[in-house]
């Protein structure tokens, strides 16, 4: 009854502090990544053997690598690997789960079962496990590990759309449609997907922020971005060689990498409370 | 109940088949890797050909994959690649390592996940409860080898309270195989119990509005006979459920953190076993993980259902 | 329909419930709800005493106000709850904790949400023995199994050991009925008991009520929106509408001459409120929303008699002896 005007009247910033928060977070990670040779002071890749390992100092604001280079430089271009990935591993995810899911959804039945059985095997799998076995097999490469993500953001998008699509065909218009002979490409088009698709981009949020951390996770282990292309996941592996002597080559990126997840993480927050207040707690 | 095990028990085995089979078919799809991977880059095709008879590789992949189940059925993982030896007593010697440590993870993050997230349920909406959602929110966007390096760095090298690597088998030395491995659990188990405190908090929340708690405080129940007398047990019920899953995921982390903290588990064996491209190694481990993993989300799913008279009663309802 | 009416005062004591004067307000981002506003109400030895009003007349919070279970956003703001003469706004949390169950319980209104799922049912009904008595286990499951025989629960031994699902609606309501009678409290307070039950059953709860209070003397305070209830059960009824008490006075004397004009509607046609609501709809206007209250009459904006004076809001009015209504009409037709 009040529930509604309760939570929607105060306006700003403590409503929305989470989207907010979390926008700012995730506009400073993406103008990293789009602005990074601008904005860096050096080239990700420039070596300068004389000045390695160097501390946190005014040429270098945050120091430099074991060869010397900038490790400011390398965190905001290593943004660059980090959306992407991303980016591509979501619209797998997503686009991958849609189908799946919609398609279970809405013709329900044999087929259902199976897809959704099949998704189900394929969520009891370890996700980080399912993409290290998925890079052996492809080979390692970003490309790679950028459809090994997609792939494993299927079944929880595939869930999510079926639930959706179920939702949307109880509503009793949708009987409506099928009476006066509309076709299912069109109900599908008109009806489902538009009411599919929020709580979808809602998901791919917190799917992003959970890329960028298997992303840098098998980077981490050297299963995704090679060398010399900075990814936070491998600065911060290499950085573990040299922690007694240069802490920061370790901490920097690690930091970076958990701001980006913490906006994105956010941000995902935010938009569930935004479109749905009833579950906000 | 013995019809809910029943069940579980018949989508668990075709689960476990059907991924041996997956995994079986991912490693074998790529022809002559193999051959490639044992026998070095420039094998000659010849080479190749004679070493892929030998070991029946030649042969069509389901004859293969059946061969190769009856035989990991018998406890038989093949031979490594890389150094000849059976795999089957590598896995067994690894296996405890792991267990251990995903055990003492799990444990570290649902003792940090149900008290606290317990309390902001009941403090829900006041400050106390902000500032634990908050802290969950904070820890759940730290990836594991980054709080498992700041670790090293804060309780290793600066405090040297902790040694940072390294493995001693707990029958040999208790206190030393605990003190070594606190460090890996607590990464995994920080980490794990932001995604379980809020989830916990969730659930109580929930549980805490319902009537049959307005009853328990009708009857003079003071707030922490509520708690954990009426309402803890209703929350673990669906919190079991779906902390199996996340179960799962710390079970994945583990690759990671055993490759930082030098322990000889299966997480680093699955390494091994991409870096040397010794396919029987990587499949093997990997399989054992994740019928370990099935298994426990099998038994925590179970216990949801223990705790649950609904369920344990519902055969007698019908 | 008992014209009987039971010895409401007894001078050598005090009632057992008495508000005073209550206020209760919803503190929320939307603003102050006025749920609850200056209400009276009393409620003597083996007396049931209803309160009847539709949903967000305040007759729940009312109730809930007295055991200190409200919502958190409610607040007392005015007014005095007094318990067997002791004042109870300004007792402890820890004070309150072992009065309720103890000396006053409650009956709730929806039996199988209101029972834990999760535990037998024996052990809920014995726990007041436990929380306030401190009692072993073992004793509290033995008076838990007398007290299901009381409230004439079929096996009582075996069903104490089974869970609330597996009970029907009735027996879940009589399970609850146990407990809340488990340490002879001077106070029931039963929100809606029979909402939620089929109607056979409904009169084997309502019989079960006086019997207890025959029995034990037990005062009870029946919050309704049931006309049929309060006719078939209760010595006493109020009225409550928007917050306010719009008529009070004894069953039979209130059900031949109802005097509000909100009373007369219901009374006109339907059994219930919840169905009476719809005739009501009928009539233009609503109910106002407690967060906008203003000073007039607050059924005037529906009510097919209203007066220039209806701007301002009448007292409650005497009918008759101990009969009231607030309604400005009583005193246009004594001229």
């Amino acid at each position: 009854m009040s529930g509604q005007n309760a939570v929607r009247s105060p306006s700003g910033w403590r409503r929305y502090r989470l989207l907010w928060v979390g926008g700012l977070l995730v506009a400073l990670v993406c103008l990293a990544a789009l602005c990074a040779p601008w904005v860096t002071p050096y080239s990700p890749y420039d070596l300068d053997v004389a000045d390695m390992l160097q501390a946190p100092s005014a040429t270098h604001w945050l120091g430099t690598d074991e060869i010397g280079r900038d490790v400011l430089s390398r965190t905001v271009f290593a943004a660059r690997i980090s959306l992407q990935v991303g980016l591509v591993a979501v619209a797998v995810g997503l686009f991958g789960g849609l189908l799946i899911g919609v398609v279970a959804g809405y013709w329900g039945g044999l087929l259902d079962l199976a897809l959704m059985r099949a998704m189900e095997l394929l969520f009891s799998f370890p996700a980080i496990l399912l993409a290290i076995v998925l890079m052996a097999v492809l080979g390692t490469s970003i490309l790679n590990a950028m459809v090994a993500i997609g792939i494993i953001f299927i079944p929880g998008f595939a869930r999510l759309a079926r639930v959706s699509t179920q939702k949307v065909l109880r509503q009793s218009y949708i009987d409506a449609a099928r009476t006066i002979g509309m076709a299912d490409a069109r109900i599908l088009q008109r009806e489902i997907l538009p009411n599919v698709m929020t709580p979808l981009l809602v998901e791919a949020m917190t799917a992003f922020a959970y890329a960028v951390i298997l992303e840098s996770s098998l980077s981490f282990l050297g299963l995704g971005a090679q060398p010399p292309e900075p990814s936070w996941g491998n600065m911060l592996s290499t950085g573990r060689g040299f922690m007694a002597q240069a802490p920061w080559l370790a901490i920097v990126p690690g930091a970076a990498l958990f701001v980006g997840v913490l906006g994105f993480n956010l941000l995902g927050d935010g938009l569930r409370d935004f479109f749905d207040p009833r579950m906000k707690d | 109940m013995l019809r809910l095990i029943v069940v579980r028990l018949a989508w668990f085995v075709p689960t476990i088949l059907v991924t041996s089979m997956v995994l079986f078919l991912a490693v074998n799809v790529i022809p002559g890797s193999a051959a490639k991977a044992a026998l070095g880059i420039d094998a000659t095709p010849q080479a190749i050909a004679r070493f892929e008879h030998e070991l029946g590789l030649d042969r069509p992949l389901y004859v293969q994959y059946f061969e190769w189940l009856a035989k990991v059925l018998q406890g038989d993982f093949g031979t490594s690649f890389q150094n000849r030896v059976p795999v089957g007593p590598e896995i067994l010697a690894r296996l405890p390592v792991t267990l251990e440590l995903a055990l003492l993870a799990f444990l570290i993050a649902n003792l940090i996940a149900v008290p606290l997230g317990a309390f902001a349920a009941y403090h829900h909406q006041r400050p106390v409860d902000t500032v634990i959602s908050a802290i969950a929110t904070l820890f759940g966007a730290i990836p594991t080898f980054w709080m498992a390096t700041l670790l090293i760095l804060l309780l290793g090298m600066t405090l040297r309270w902790l040694p940072a690597g390294g493995y001693v088998p707990f029958a040999d030395n208790p206190a030393m195989n605990l003190r070594l491995l606190l460090m890996p659990a607590l990464s995994l188990g920080v980490v794990s119990s932001a995604l379980l405190l809020r989830i916990m908090r969730a659930e109580m929340i929930e549980v805490l509005s319902s009537d049959y708690i307005r009853t328990a405080f009708a009857k003079g129940a003071n707030p922490s006979i509520v708690i954990w007398k009426h309402a803890l047990r209703n929350s673990l019920i669906p919190f079991l459920t779906v902390g199996a899953v996340e179960f799962g995921w710390l079970f994945g982390g583990v690759v990671i953190i055993e490759d930082i903290f030098l322990l000889p588990g299966l997480g680093s064996l699955v390494l091994v076993g991409i870096i040397n491209r010794d396919y029987p190694v990587l499949l093997s481990s990997v399989l054992v993980i994740t019928v370990v993993v099935l298994t426990l989300n099998l038994v925590v799913d179970l216990l949801a259902a223990v705790l649950d008279p609904r369920q344990v009663y519902a055969r007698s309802e019908q | 329909m008992q014209e009987q009416i039971r010895p409401r005062r007894r001078l050598d004591s005090p009632p057992v419930l008495a508000v005073d004067n209550l206020s209760v307000q919803l503190q929320t981002r939307q603003g102050t709800a006025r749920v609850v506003d200056g209400v009276n109400l009393e409620v003597w030895p083996g007396e049931i005493v209803g309160v009847i009003g539709e949903s967000g007349s305040g007759k729940t919070m009312t109730a809930l106000s007295v055991l200190r279970l409200m919502p958190q956003v409610a607040r007392i703001v005015g007014g005095d709850i007094r318990l067997s003469g002791t004042s109870l706004p300004s007792l402890s949390d820890a004070q309150m904790r072992k009065l309720r169950g103890n000396r006053m319980a409650l009956i709730p209104q929806d039996p199988l949400s209101a029972l834990n799922p999760v535990q037998p049912i024996g052990r809920q009904v014995g726990e007041p023995f436990v929380l306030h008595r401190r009692s072993r286990w073992q004793a509290a499951l033995q008076q838990a199994v007398r007290l299901l025989g009381a409230v004439h629960l079929p096996l009582p031994e075996t069903r104490a050991a089974e869970y609330p699902h597996q009970f029907s609606g009735g027996m879940r309501q009589r399970a609850m009925t146990a407990m809340a009678l488990a340490l002879e409290p001077d106070l029931l307070i039963a929100d809606e008991p029979t909402t939620a039950l089929d109607v056979t059953i409904q009169a084997q709860v309502l019989r079960l009520l006086g019997e207890i209070r025959d029995e034990h003397a037990t005062a009870i305070l029946l919050i309704t929106h049931d006309l049929g209830v309060v006719a078939e059960s209760c010595d006493w009824v109020y009225v409550m509408y928007a917050g306010r008490i719009v008529e009070e006075g004894p069953v039979g004397r209130l059900f031949a001459h109802p005097s509000h004009p909100y009373t007369q509607a219901l009374l006109n046609a339907t059994p219930s409120i919840e169905l009476a609501q719809t005739e009501l709809a009928a009539i233009p206007g609503r109910i106002p929303s407690p967060y906008e209250i203003g000073p007039g009459c607050r059924f005037a904006d529906r009510c097919a008699q209203r007066l220039a004076r209806c701007a301002q809001e009448p007292p409650l009015l005497p009918v008759a002896a101990e009969h009231l209504a607030r309604c400005w009409l009583l005193e246009e037709s004594r001229g």
